[in-house]
């Protein structure tokens, strides 16, 4: 008897450790505004995080791309990218930033497809193809253009132009075409990011872990619409998006990501 | 008195598409930002906010001093309109018509 409680102990501490609750990975592009009233430099945080708990940080190899999107024209940053350690209410991980100057009118179309990422507790690589979109005096350009990464989220509403309570829609999409049913799962950057870390305070507290990370389907015609019902940003990532696929004989999780940013109504 | 009917019809035709491109412009903001070039000049962008191009558009660099046009110009083929700095306090505006006047202080153009 003593013996079995031995081994049952052991296995118990591994059931409680592991079946804690699994919120979602997010890789950012995070920077403080979407929509600048004119153009002026902004600093772009790459961070691979938990954005509503602020949680662990994971490490960041260097991206493959990293690059923006203006007038119709694709222009490599990745020259620009410095390495730097992001600080997670628990955690510290390498992450990179970069500093770019916009200058004219209309929308600046980041994007970074990230090296893809072991996650040990599930076995599985993660690779989250992500986009954010700003803007400099209001001037549409290229907010809904598809620029041709291998998953991508088609935004049908301007993701820096949202009022808190509208909807934003989107189009799932991989190598072009829609993908119908994929699951998207939906995160609020719960901590404002100042420097390099995760500010403590919290803006909201879920009521039950359903909250924290919420959880939509496409449609059959890849789109999906979410009411955003507070200010600040939303993160969408499009969860295999890329379809069945393999790295380093392990199943690889292609997600589509997005971020958007709603401004309350005051 | 049928006659009268049919050039009025046609005139009534005409002002259509004579205020056709009145309201193009009419129903969106005009847009401009300008920014310092860091070699003595300065550059402004303009649009309107459906997206559309503001070639042609009027540019005027005017004196804060004493309200003079010290330049004049329109958007070029890309929309844009660059002037040397005139070295005094100026604004800018962007005139796309009657009430869609965009102005923009010469202090808050940076480089």
């Amino acid at each position: 008897m003593k013996k079995t409680g031995l081994i049952l102990l052991p296995l118990l501490v591994a059931m409680l450790a592991f079946s804690g609750p699994a919120f979602a990975h997010f890789q950012l592009i995070h920077t403080e505004e979407s929509a600048l009233a004119k153009g002026e430099e902004v600093n772009l945080k790459l961070v691979f995080t938990h954005p509503f708990e602020a949680g662990h940080t994971m490490d960041m190899e260097t991206p493959l791309e990293f690059g923006v999107v203006h007038k119709e024209k694709k222009k490599d940053l990745m020259g620009k990218l410095t390495p730097i350690m992001f600080e997670s209410l628990t955690n510290e991980g390498k992450a990179y930033e970069a500093f770019y100057k916009l200058r004219g009118m209309g929308d600046y179309l980041f994007y970074v497809v990230p090296e893809p990422y072991y996650e040990g507790s599930e076995d599985v690589y993660i690779q989250q193809i992500t986009k954010v979109i700003l803007n400099v005096a209001g001037a549409p350009t290229d907010w809904d253009a598809e620029i041709g990464l291998p998953v991508e989220i088609i935004p049908l509403d301007k993701p820096y132009g949202l009022w808190a309570g509208n909807v934003f829609r989107g189009i799932v999409k991989r190598k072009g075409k829609p993908v119908p049913y994929c699951e998207i799962e939906v995160e609020y950057l719960n901590h404002d990011i100042v420097g390099n870390k995760f500010s403590k305070k919290e803006k909201v507290k879920a009521p039950q872990d359903a909250f924290v990370t919420l959880t939509i389907k496409a449609n059959k015609d890849g789109e999906f619409t979410f009411g955003i019902p507070r200010a600040g940003w939303w993160g969408f990532a499009a969860l295999g998006a890329g379809g069945d696929l393999t790295h380093e004989g392990k199943e690889l999780s292609q997600d589509a990501v997005i971020w958007v940013q709603a401004k309350e109504m005051k | 008195m049928r006659r009268i009917g049919v050039v009025l019809t046609a005139c009534m035709v005409l002002g259509f598409f004579l205020m056709l491109p009145v309201s193009r412009v009419f129903g969106h903001t005009p847009l401009c930002s300008c920014w310092d070039n860091g070699d003595g000049t300065i550059t402004c962008e303009g649009g309107f906010s459906d997206g559309s191009s503001g070639t042609g558009i009027a540019v005027r660099v005017i004196d804060k001093n004493d309200e003079k046009v010290l330049i004049a110009g329109k958007m070029d083929e890309d929309s844009e309109f660059t002037f040397n700095n005139p070295g005094v306090p100026y604004k800018v505006h962007y005139d796309a018509g009657p009430g869609h006047l965009v102005e923009i202080d010469g202090d808050d153009i940076t480089e």
